[in-house]
């Protein structure tokens, strides 16, 4: 009642005494998750001798900001090839993805194979079989074949867990696409595989869209496969070349590595974070929708 | 794993086309060889990604298994059964065993803090305020941004002379100047190194906490909660009885594969310290890659890093037992 009769003054500082409060509490967090990354980018734009004054105030620039780190990344080191390596390998893994994950997904789904579920719980559980695990006996295949050393290595390993993983999504999505559609294009004389590939494909482009952005950014996460398979400078990816080619024993080129790490880390992340509440639903199993 | 539970298929699928047997029994011929063509082609589509899997992961696992009880190295290709050789010799390599403890500490230590700080978050993130929608966007980066490249900018923090971190302390009085015994070594302290490590994976994975806890938060319907609230149950006594036992799969899942991903990944101890100073990082992950591939012992590397499997395996099968209940 009380509430109901509060002048809209009071209600008004109450509602900003609140928000002081959410605010105050959150400020830890976003500190946290977010100065390592601020640290980052003002090392990559500071010249060198303004990262190595401790008598200075580091959280700014001291002398003024400098694309030098930048330059030498890209005339100086192999960047330009792991940003050219990372992108190709990317595609070639999306790719490979949509062909399997998304057949098999609408398989899983609709199609009523017998013990459909189980299958499809066997495939994405293969998702949390560890590289680690794996990587000693891939590295076998890999050399059988002949691809050792070379950036296609990676377009073989990295769907091991980008298939089993938009599988899954792909599984969880077609099943809400309501079944009239595809009885619909039956009764007009679709035929199964034209009634996927007309009717239901078109439809679930968010969902393909989707298992896209997942066999990238999952790629972009990998450092296992990359380190152990591939060696030459100019082959890595670059998660894998930033951090083992651009660190020559103890030098530290710290300008340069933050600008490398950022430059394709950050459009990684952003594009990752729009897609974040599909991945949790993806390993929760879509319980909270 | 794969191949078991791929094998399995048919065994249930008799069981599931038990149930509308009678049905199909009435069923015309034309029916049942649409259903055959649904069939083939529902296996032609799954085939691809079947055999994917089953190719470069079921035999690939399989693969380890063989080389863990052979003597296979980088070397020499030809490799002979030597049974259970490698166990052995891991179990007695005092490596080893501090690097079992080093993952056990790693991951209870940093599921511990996670979860603190993800509740936390959690928390806030429930409540409606202005600008919540770029809080979140921000909070959650540690988490997506790559990990090989994130863990590079701690490495810079950690720096054993030019550490923002100490740079900040420092100035608060809390630490002593640089060159004294109070200025900490983050990585070169074998105390501190861990606990570096660690610090890391929690400030990566700790929006993931909070993340899956939100999502198991909001899907708990408000007139379940208002009927509690009716029913005369403060906020503590809604949480720990209505909340939590509601939310409890979804908090498990999430716990699970954390737990598999914080065991198995070794880009943020490899990256900061590769297991050392000493052997105070060391943790399976990483000695199975030294191992491996860094001295070429492919099977006892493979003996290592099967070590793994009794740890993970509670957590594979409860996911698994959580997934077959999954809602859509």
């Amino acid at each position: 009642m009380a509430r109901a009769m509060a002048t809209p003054l009071t209600r008004r500082r109450k509602e900003v005494r609140r928000h002081l409060l959410i605010y105050a509490g959150v400020l830890p967090f976003l500190v946290l998750a977010v100065f390592p990354i601020y640290w980052m980018l003002i090392t990559a734009f500071k010249q060198d001798p303004d990262l190595y004054r401790m008598e200075n105030f580091p959280f700014w620039f001291n002398l003024a900001p400098t694309l030098r780190n930048f330059k030498i990344l890209f005339y100086q080191t192999n960047y330009g090839s792991w940003i050219w390596n990372t992108f190709t390998i990317s595609i070639w893994v999306a790719l490979i993805t949509l062909l399997t994950a998304v057949p098999a997904g609408y398989a899983l789904a609709r199609l009523r194979l017998p013990g459909a579920e189980n299958t499809g719980i066997a495939i994405f559980m293969t998702y949390l079989v560890p590289p680690i695990i794996l990587f000693l006996p891939l590295s076998r295949v890999v050399a059988e074949l002949g691809l050792q050393d070379s950036w296609l290595s990676l377009v073989l390993v990295y769907p091991t867990f980008t298939v089993p993983f938009c599988t899954w999504l792909m599984m969880g999505f077609f099943k809400t696409v309501p079944m009239e559609i595809e009885e619909a294009a039956r009764v007009d004389g679709c035929g199964q595989a034209g009634a996927f590939l007309r009717v239901i494909l078109p439809i679930s482009l968010p969902g393909v869209l989707t298992s896209v952005i997942f066999a990238f950014t999952l790629s972009m996460q990998d450092f296992l496969y990359g380190l152990a398979f591939v060696s030459p400078g100019d082959q890595k990816p670059v998660p894998v070349g930033v951090p083992t080619e651009l660190i020559r024993g103890d030098i530290y080129y710290w300008g340069s590595l933050m600008g490398a790490a950022l430059l394709v880390g950050l459009p990684v992340a952003i594009l990752y974070n729009f897609f974040l509440d599909r991945f949790i639903q993806g390993i929760t199993g879509g319980i909270g929708k | 794993m794969t191949a078991g539970s791929l094998g399995g298929g048919p065994d249930s699928g008799v069981r599931v086309a038990a149930v509308p047997a009678p049905a199909r029994r009435l069923a015309s011929r034309g029916w049942r060889s649409q259903g055959t063509q649904r069939l083939v082609f529902g296996y032609a589509l799954l085939a691809p990604a079947a055999l994917y899997v089953l190719l470069l992961v079921g035999a690939p696992f399989l693969f380890s298994l063989y080389l863990a009880v052979s003597d296979a190295n980088v070397g020499d290709p030809v490799a002979r059964f030597i049974g259970l050789e490698n166990f052995r010799s891991a179990w007695e390599m005092d490596t080893f065993w501090i690097a079992l403890q080093n993952s056990v500490v790693f991951l209870v230590v940093a599921a511990v803090l996670k979860s603190a700080l993800g509740t936390a978050l959690a928390f806030l993130l429930l409540q409606d305020f202005r600008g919540k929608k770029l809080v979140r966007g921000l909070v959650v980066i540690p988490f997506t941004l790559p990990i090989a490249i994130s863990v590079l900018s701690w490495k810079w923090m950690y720096d054993s002379q030019f550490s923002v971190i100490n740079w900040v302390l420092s100035r608060l009085g809390l630490i002593g100047q640089f060159g004294t015994e109070g200025w900490p070594i983050w990585l070169g302290n074998p105390k501190l190194a861990l606990l570096a490590c660690i610090i890391v994976n929690v400030w990566r994975t700790f929006p993931f906490s909070a993340i899956v806890l939100l999502a198991g938060f909001t899907s708990v319907p408000s007139e379940v909660l208002d009927a509690a609230k009716v029913d005369g149950c403060n906020f503590f006594q809604r949480f720990r009885n209505v909340v939590v036992p509601m939310i409890a799969p979804i908090l498990l899942i999430g716990f699970l594969f954390d737990t598999v991903f914080t065991l198995s990944d070794l880009s943020v101890v490899y990256l900061l310290t590769q297991g050392g100073p000493g052997n105070a990082t060391k943790i399976l992950p990483v000695l199975a890659y030294q191992v491996g591939i860094q001295a070429g012992n492919l099977g006892r590397g493979a003996a290592i890093a099967l070590f793994l499997v009794p740890l993970l395996a509670p957590a594979l099968i409860l996911v698994l037992r959580n997934l077959k209940r999954r809602e859509y």
